[in-house]
């Protein structure tokens, strides 16, 4: 989960495979949790999740802005989710008589999971920015089975009084981070 | 200074976690096929434009909504040469038409199989057996040029 999109993007472009798969691991959670949105069949997911990274492929040579990429997904992710659904006859694409068409339908129905996805994906990439302690820290708090506090104490080389301070601390991190900067204290809380 | 909504550190907490389950929720095969879509890359290929497709027009709907969904029809454009593919479902019965240009060789690709070639009869049309549902693409070879489209999930 390391390594900035304008660096990713090229690289992958000129058929840097490290790099491609990078930008895959960062980004199969959303377009997976896009998909489940959708409630398709297994095997549809499977087909609209291939056919969401062959069209970046495709896509690669004329991203002109990598910070795009994220809403490129997201948006052909939507679309191909709608695309299949209609194709397989199992919802209407668009009502005959609102020409607002595919787009309008889309925002209709998916944007409250689409809000959440997005949020998500800002989750685990703020995850990534925090210094490496404190992203052990925060992995070990939500580690499942749930680990003891004298366990995080004593794996971390931290007093057992700390964790909670450290806690706050690296959460308040996190609310700063590049990635959730821009969000409001209803999305991530407050910064203190 | 009421901000009755702001998340707090145990919500967050929560939020991350549940950030991180979607993460380790991804099937495996679907990481392994991501990965493997580089190798689909091909430098400056142009692709043909999508014209049309029966699942993104505004009939689709009313046709469906009766016993089944009709076959899937698509068509694409590059260079002033048009392809038109019919696409039975299940059935896995590709028609097809390459317009006004007689013995194309008419190839279907996917990820996850053999690719598989016919060539286009006088009148330009061909008919490929077997094409199941997933993400093709179909390239289309006439006079030394190629015509790409887009992939597509049947």
């Amino acid at each position: 989960m390391t390594g900035p999109l304008s660096m990713l993007v090229p690289a992958a472009r000129e058929g840097d495979q490290h790099a491609w798969d990078t930008i895959v691991d960062r980004f199969a959670p959303l377009v997976d949790a896009i998909i489940r949105g959708h409630r398709l069949s297994e095997a549809d997911g499977d087909d609209v999740s291939q056919t969401v990274w062959l069209r970046l492929v495709e896509h690669l040579g004329d991203l002109r802005e990598p910070d795009a990429l994220p809403g490129w997904i997201r948006t052909t992710t939507r679309h191909e989710c709608l695309r299949l659904l209609a194709a397989r006859g199992r919802v209407r694409p668009v009502d005959p008589q609102d020409d607002a068409g595919l787009d309008a339908v889309a925002e209709d129905t998916t944007d409250t999971g689409l809000l959440d996805a997005e949020r998500a994906q800002l989750l685990r990439e703020a995850l990534a920015e925090l210094p490496e302690a404190r992203r052990a820290l925060l992995l070990l708090l939500l580690a499942d089975p749930p680990v003891a506090y004298d366990e995080i104490s004593r794996l971390l080389g931290m007093p057992i009084g700390s964790i909670g301070p450290t806690r706050a601390r690296a959460l308040d991190q996190l609310r700063r981070t590049r990635a959730l900067r821009g969000l409001g204290p209803d999305l991530v809380g407050r910064r203190g | 200074m009421s901000e009755p909504d702001a998340l707090g550190d145990d919500q967050l907490l929560e939020l991350l976690g549940r950030a991180l389950a979607e993460d380790a929720a991804v099937p495996e095969r679907r990481r392994a096929a991501a990965r493997a879509a580089l190798g689909w890359r091909s430098v400056d290929a142009e692709l043909a434009a999508l014209l049309h497709d029966s699942a993104l027009e505004a009939g689709a709907a009313v046709r469906s909504s009766g016993a089944g969904a009709g076959p899937r029809t698509l068509s694409f454009e590059d260079d002033g040469t048009t392809l038109e593919l019919e696409h039975d479902g299940a059935g896995g019965e590709l028609l097809g038409e390459v317009v006004g240009v007689p013995g194309a060789v008419v190839r279907v690709e996917r990820a996850d199989a053999e690719p598989v070639a016919v060539r286009a009869d006088a009148s330009g049309f061909f008919r490929i057996e077997g094409v199941g549902t997933g993400p093709v693409r179909v390239v289309v070879e006439r006079d030394g040029r190629a015509l790409t489209t887009p992939w597509v999930t049947l």
